[in-house]
């Protein structure tokens, strides 16, 4: 297969969800084709090929995912681990990876070098990667009982965050609010729920203000200066994480300085979009 | 009275100069009743400006020390403001920074308050509260004090997770020198007991499932680097040893900071040897993960490292005859030695050519470094890159101790300065006026041309 000959020339549009990615891949299965493009209503663009839409079938995503899973748990977890990244053509990248799975058998997990597969294990790294870093960078703040977190990831990773925090605060509600895709991952008892969200903002409260200026009195205490090197601490703490990181904001006396004397504003490099949202009132 | 804030930051001041911040080593779910988790792999939480990771609250029990270690900042004779928790206040800050995520767990060590046995006394008794009061399930790392009670040493180790002793300076003469109040006797025979305390606890843990677990994250030690005359090569054996005769899990290197002047000390101007202390941690690693021994990196005629070659690099063109490895058929120790696979990469290697030839595309796909690794390896029996000896003498050398950049310590400071891990030498003729990057291309030049004629 994957023969240049088995490129046809439509594009497949399906409405976004899993199953309806499962059928584009049943699609494409049954009519012995590899779509030129696979799109969603977010990612439509004007185009020359013909465009087909392809319905979501409960039944036939079920026969897919569970063809998938008898090539074994390695390969499923991959497609549904790389579903979640927010590359703009990860769709036919993993319409691509599932076709070359079924044909070469459960072995395909450990094709590293094959381009199919390996592009499809560069989504789930890049996914897990971002997810793992979140674990780090995450901060809660305790808000009448609760615990909340805001968090901009590139790629919908609070599903990956779900199994992590749930065992490590075995008895705590709390919420995680992805603000760029405007979805909340809430844990209440033995119940996690996904709600949409348009936007959060909790009240100032004293007490957790303080517990802020004591974790950043301390980061500042760590510090050596003699080592100083910032581009270290950029490689293994990516900038855009900042704004949800209390100890990277600067203290108010010393961000207020900057703005006045016509500097740069303490977070350089953020966009203002997200630095408003970042900052609570 | 001091503020809960100021003891905080005077007491993560003086414990900053231990290196050992790591969560690793222990995997345990969480449970209800109690709170906290531990992942095995370790997880850190944030990185300071000096790009060293936050991992556990690293704090001292206290830094009202009454010894006088002559490298150390919390000398009895040094001014300094001075602080001690109390265990209680210690086990809610804890409690408080964990359930927030900023850590991963508590990193306790301290000054000896009166002696080494009332110190751990009081440091247990925080513990004790953090594990029974408060069911605390994160990762904890504490430090045994040299000469305190093995009877002690052994509590401590059922509520830590790791456990280590400082071992400060490599070399017992040193030791006498610059710390008269602790003895080679005295830190290692803690170092001994923790060992032989885990092989016990091993063997009771496959009779009993439920019995207590002590230090299951194993123990560690660190060293200073840069204060006394060892050399490279005295350092790495007595890591080997240490590896091979404590099962430590790990040996931390810390570059010497000089914090006063002292006649046996070097010079208070002297830069922390950070490119040595990197080089020491390669070195480690190729110990902990690629099979390689002390005796093959540094020899008794170069002893050593180099500073502007990894130490693997500098394996492998000084034994050209190990090269070239054929990646589909060598085993895994040999693919470990070429420059550019790492242990995840020779991995993946073993189980994708399990499925297909690989080739070079296959290769970069797989995550080798192909600059580095081009030169040392075949594939399907064809050489990866023929080069001439300055290219690979240029692919080898490591860009790190010719960093160069621009450190903004105030907003109108724009001039490109050497990194601090950069090469002594670029910092040396920066020092002279030179422009950074005209010395850091003229340097790399000179390693290059220096390299090649060795091949």
């Amino acid at each position: 297969m994957h023969y240049q000959a088995d490129v046809s020339d439509t594009v497949y549009r399906y409405d976004g969800s899993f199953q309806g990615f499962l059928c584009c891949v049943f699609e494409s299965f049954a009519r012995r084709e590899i779509p030129a493009a696979v799109c969603t209503p977010q990612t439509e663009q004007l185009t020359l090929f013909a465009l087909r839409n392809i319905p979501t079938d409960e039944q036939r995503a079920r026969r897919v995912f569970a063809g998938v899973g008898r090539l074994g748990g390695q390969l499923r977890y991959r497609l549904t681990t790389a579903f979640l990244s927010a590359e703009p053509d990860k769709d036919l990248t993993l319409l691509r990876f599932v076709r070359r799975a079924f044909e070469a058998g459960p072995g395909a997990a450990q094709m590293l070098g094959d381009p199919e597969i390996a592009a499809a294990w560069a989504l789930e790294r890049a996914v897990n990667n971002e997810a793992h870093l979140l674990l780090e960078f995450l901060r809660f703040e305790e808000r009448g009982g609760m615990l909340g977190a805001v968090i901009h990831p590139k790629n919908r990773v609070l599903p990956l965050l779900r199994a992590h925090f749930c065992s490590r605060l075995p008895d705590e509600s709390f919420m995680i609010y992805d603000a760029t895709h405007g979805v909340a991952m809430l844990r209440r008892g033995d119940e996690v729920r996904y709600l949409e969200m348009q936007d959060y903002a909790p009240e100032p409260n004293e007490a957790e203000e303080n517990w802020q200026q004591l974790w950043q009195g301390f980061f500042r205490a760590l510090t050596i200066e003699e080592r100083r090197n910032p581009r270290c601490q950029r490689t293994h703490c990516p900038k855009r994480f900042w704004p949800d990181m209390c100890e990277m904001r600067q203290p108010p006396g010393r961000a207020n300085r900057l703005q006045a004397d016509g500097g740069r504003p303490a977070l350089a490099g953020v966009p203002d979009k997200e630095k408003g949202k970042a900052a609570f009132p | 009275m001091l503020t809960l804030e100021q003891k905080l930051e005077i007491l993560a001041d003086s414990a900053k100069y231990d290196v050992a911040c790591t969560s690793s080593g222990v995997e345990r779910a969480g449970r209800h009743g109690s709170l906290g988790s531990c992942s095995a792999a370790g997880i850190c939480h944030s990185f300071t400006p000096d790009g060293r990771c936050v991992s556990l609250l690293k704090v001292l029990y206290s830094n009202a020390c009454s010894y006088d270690c002559s490298y150390c900042v919390n000398r009895r004779t040094n001014d300094v403001p001075r602080a001690t928790f109390a265990p209680r206040e210690l086990a809610e800050l804890t409690i408080g920074f964990y359930r927030r995520n900023y850590i991963e767990g508590l990193f306790l060590s301290s000054a000896v308050l009166g002696s080494p046995d009332a110190t751990m006394e009081r440091m247990i008794e925080a513990l004790r509260i953090l594990r029974e009061e408060y069911r605390f399930r994160g990762y904890i790392h504490a430090k045994a004090i040299p000469g305190a009670d093995p009877l002690l040493v052994r509590r401590l180790g059922f509520l830590a997770d790791r456990l280590s002793v400082n071992i400060e300076l490599p070399s017992a003469g040193s030791l006498q020198r610059l710390a008269p109040d602790k003895t080679r006797g005295a830190v290692l025979a803690p170092m001994r007991q923790i060992a032989a305390e885990r092989e016990q606890n091993s063997r009771d843990l496959q009779l009993y499932r439920s019995a207590p677990e002590f230090a299951p994250a194993g123990q560690s030690t660190q060293m200073i680097i840069g204060a006394s005359p060892e050399s490279d090569r005295q350092i790495l054996h007595l890591t080997q040893a240490l590896y091979r005769k404590y099962s430590l899990k790990r040996v931390f290197y810390s570059a010497y900071l000089p914090v006063v002047q002292d006649p046996r000390l070097p010079a208070v101007t002297t830069r922390p040897p950070l490119l040595r202390e990197h080089r020491l941690y390669q070195a480690d690693w190729l110990l902990r993960f690629y099979h390689f021994t002390a005796e093959e990196l540094l020899t008794e005629a170069e002893p050593n490292f180099n500073p502007y070659l990894d130490p693997k690099c500098n394996w492998a063109l000084q034994h050209p005859e190990a090269f070239p490895v054929e990646v589909n058929s060598a085993p895994k120790e040999l693919l470990l030695r070429v420059p550019g696979i790492g242990p995840k990469s020779a991995l993946r290697i073993l189980k994708a050519r399990r499925m297909q030839r690989l080739g070079m595309d296959e290769l970069k796909r797989i995550g080798v470094v192909l600059k580095r690794a081009q030169y040392f390896i075949t594939c399907r029996g064809y050489l990866g890159a023929h080069g001439t000896r300055a290219e690979i003498a240029g692919a080898l050398v490591d860009p790190k101790a010719f960093g160069v950049g621009v450190q903004q310590l105030s907003l109108d400071d724009c001039m490109p300065r050497a990194l601090p891990d950069a090469a002594p030498e670029l910092h040396r003729l920066t020092g002279q006026g030179m422009d950074a990057w005209q010395a850091a291309r003229a340097l790399k030049q000179e390693a290059v041309t220096c390299i090649t004629r060795r091949m």
